[in-house]
């Protein structure tokens, strides 16, 4: 087991990372602004990806069409969510709109196969072959990926800590009875909190397409990684998110020579309970946080 | 039609029996002859095995129709009552206990999907009842104790054994195998290593993966990192994209063999000829030079509109039908499902008449022994109840379509 191939798994790792990072992030958001996990943040993702490949293929196979129209297919859905279900639930305890966003994603994926059926769908990106840095081979669509994540990030971040409606939503998050006797309309807040999480579930949901395949339950197999990397990072903090999501992955991967490919997974949240025991409020409370 | 209608029509039906019966003096025994055999066909009508289960349906039933209009086996006529597993093994055990417990069938056929048939056997077994299925995980074979349990698909196992076939004819040297993490993928991968090991050949290296990932990158490295020269895999169409697409990314040159449910046009579709090229599809086929096949086709296509190629496990579930009339057939008339289940050996194993359908099988065994051919396979069972059949190895061509290289006959 020489030093490239570790190499090689810990890139494969972080890859794999940089998507359930951007999963993460999504989840943070509601996490910490709405306050409850939202357990539809997955099928929202495979919103996206749908949205993504129907504007790709709308547009006669532009991905930037496609990245578009996912991020705002997905964006719609988030916000119809929030206005219909989850704004009428504020106010009571987590486990209400916890159940309704349960509810919510059984809704999407049965409407997804009932009229998109089952077929594995493919984004029209044309394969590159990988190549080789040092020990490490990288292929340039990964490259692109764990761009868009980065990207995503430097975009929530700095709408948070740059923008007069990040210090509104941040107030919101932090004392939402405070804010509204400051005047911050809690719902302006909401709903500009909803349209960044749905549109960065949406990006995630096309960079996962465009990585795998698109099927119904595509971004449901994302949630449970996400919501560990969510808690790794700090709920609410978008920093902590993404080193979380990287740090499940890349601890994946590096397992494998050790434990095989079926435990892996198991691994993840090993980690994520080691750290918890440690650290129980999570890698970066204190420092970057949202709320 | 409604349900109420149709009970109304039994109720005639059987009122008019009744009295035919007392017309000429006699008492219906409980259990009467003229009572039809009762059949529950259980198949994947909707969900990912939607693709097939309405046509194995319609051949369970156009089997049937064939069989009333030949007279029916041993004096009685069929009946099917037709339940959707929705590809789900909770829906299948509820559809199974309708099946048993309302419409009171007395055998259940046409269960697709190993997941599925693994958990509605042990139902209709507590039941005495005999099921047919066109799964292919090897724990089916070792889990049906009573040997009430019929395979008319190939094993997994079997499907390794072609698999170490083809890579022998094809001279490979140094194989490695990567599966899908359930019954069946694993089943696919040790059934190739013990048939190539015993051919005293080495895998030289052995990936089993979780499903749903993202990437299988980590898996790809590790199986590439021996340097095989074929990789042998047990997987489904979404991870076999997905993986086929990052080993193209990694520019290693070996070949495929993969099993024809995963290696399809839809694969060329989604990944295109280039990287698909030269990939050797492996998959069961049905008895095409025989009879009973020509006669299912042309049935198959005038019920469904559709080419019988499409659908290999609706000539399965058209032998299912077929060969239980022969065995109650054998059996004779007032026999117990024990006692027909034991004949189904005995009609379409080797050492009787060959015949190629249930109107020719019917009139032979007033003579002695016959072996019916079916549509799917020669249909011979082994001590578990399984069946062998041929297998194709087609080669995806530089513009993508499928090429049939050989039939493989293990």
């Amino acid at each position: 087991m020489s030093f490239g191939y570790l190499l090689n798994l810990a890139v494969n790792g972080a890859i794999e990372g940089s998507i359930i990072a951007l999963g993460a992030l999504a989840l943070t958001l509601v996490f910490g602004i709405a306050r409850f996990p939202n357990a539809s943040a997955g099928d929202v993702i495979t919103v996206g990806a749908y949205a993504g490949y129907g504007g790709q293929l709308a547009s006669g196979g532009l991905m930037a069409a496609g990245v578009v129209s996912g991020m705002v297919g997905a964006a719609a859905i988030s916000l119809a969510f929030y206005w219909f279900v989850f704004r009428k639930l504020a106010g009571r305890s987590a486990v209400y709109p916890l159940i309704a966003s349960i509810g919510a994603a059984f809704l999407i994926r049965a409407a997804i196969t009932f009229f998109l059926g089952h077929d594995q769908r493919v984004y029209d990106v044309p394969l590159t072959r990988a190549v080789a840095l040092g020990p490490v081979r990288v292929v340039p669509t990964d490259l692109y990926l764990a761009a868009g994540a980065l990207a995503a990030l430097a975009v929530v971040f700095a709408l948070l800590h740059m923008t007069p409606l990040g210090r509104r939503m941040r107030a919101v998050a932090d004392n939402p009875d405070l804010a509204r006797a400051s005047g911050i309309s809690a719902r302006r807040v909401m709903t500009a909190m909803w349209l960044i999480a749905g549109a960065v579930s949406g990006l995630a949901g096309v960079l996962l397409g465009v990585k795998t395949v698109v099927m119904p339950e595509m971004g449901w197999d994302l949630l449970l990684p996400a919501f560990a990397a969510t808690i790794l990072g700090t709920i609410g903090n978008p920093v902590g998110a993404v080193v979380g999501g990287l740090l499940i992955g890349v601890a994946q991967e590096l397992s494998t020579p050790f434990v095989g490919f079926t435990y892996k997974i198991g691994v993840g949240f090993l980690v994520l309970l080691l750290v918890l025991m440690v650290r129980p409020q999570g890698l970066f409370s204190g420092a970057e946080r949202v709320r | 039609m409604t349900k109420f209608q149709i009970e109304r029509r039994r109720l005639l039906i059987a009122g008019g029996a009744g009295a035919l019966a007392l017309a000429a003096g006699r008492v219906l025994p409980a259990q009467a002859a003229e009572d039809p055999f009762r059949i529950g066909a259980l198949n994947p009508v909707t969900g990912a095995g939607g693709t097939y289960g309405p046509g194995m349906q319609k051949a369970i039933l156009f089997a049937v129709d064939e069989i009333n209009e030949a007279g029916g086996a041993a004096g009685r006529t069929l009946e099917v009552f037709a339940e959707d597993t929705q590809t789900t093994p909770d829906a299948a055990v509820t559809a199974v206990k309708k099946l048993i417990e309302v419409n009171k069938v007395q055998i259940v056929m046409g269960t697709w999907s190993s997941g599925i048939t693994l958990a509605v056997m042990p139902i209709t077994t507590e039941a005495g009842i005999p099921e047919m299925n066109t799964s292919g995980a090897p724990a089916i074979s070792t889990e049906d104790k009573d040997d009430l349990v019929w395979r008319f698909q190939a094993t997994n196992g079997r499907f390794g054994r072609a698999f170490a076939e083809i890579a022998e004819q094809r001279g490979f040297k140094r194989p490695a195998t990567m599966a899908f993490n359930n019954a069946s993928g694993v089943g696919n991968t040790e059934g190739f290593k013990d048939a190539w090991e015993a051919k005293g050949g080495e895998v030289v290296a052995s990936v089993v993966y979780e499903p749903k990932r993202a990437s299988y990158r980590s898996e790809l490295q590790e199986v590439l990192a021996a340097d095989p020269d074929v990789i042998v895999t047990g997987s489904y169409l979404p991870d076999t994209t997905i993986i086929l697409r990052e080993w193209y990314q990694s520019g290693h040159e070996n070949k495929w063999i993969i099993p024809g449910w995963a290696a399809n046009p839809k694969l060329v579709d989604a990944l295109g000829p280039e990287v698909t090229q030269g990939v050797i599809a492996v998959e069961s086929i049905a008895n095409e030079k025989a009879p009973s096949y020509e006669r299912f086709a042309r049935m198959y296509k005038e019920a469904t509109g559709n080419d019988a190629s499409t659908n290999i496990y609706a000539a399965m579930t058209y032998d299912m039908a077929i060969v239980w009339a022969l065995a109650m057939e054998a059996a004779g008339p007032g026999a117990s499902v024990a006692e027909i289940n034991a004949k189904i050996r005995d009609v379409a194993n080797p050492g009787g008449k060959e015949v190629y359908s249930f109107e020719e099988g019917k009139a032979a065994l007033k003579d002695g022994p016959i072996d019916y051919q079916g549509a799917s396979s020669r249909l011979d069972f082994d001590e578990y109840g399984d069946v062998t059949p041929d297998f194709s190895e087609a080669v995806v061509q530089p513009d993508g379509s499928f090429k049939r290289v050989s039939v493989v006959k293990i």
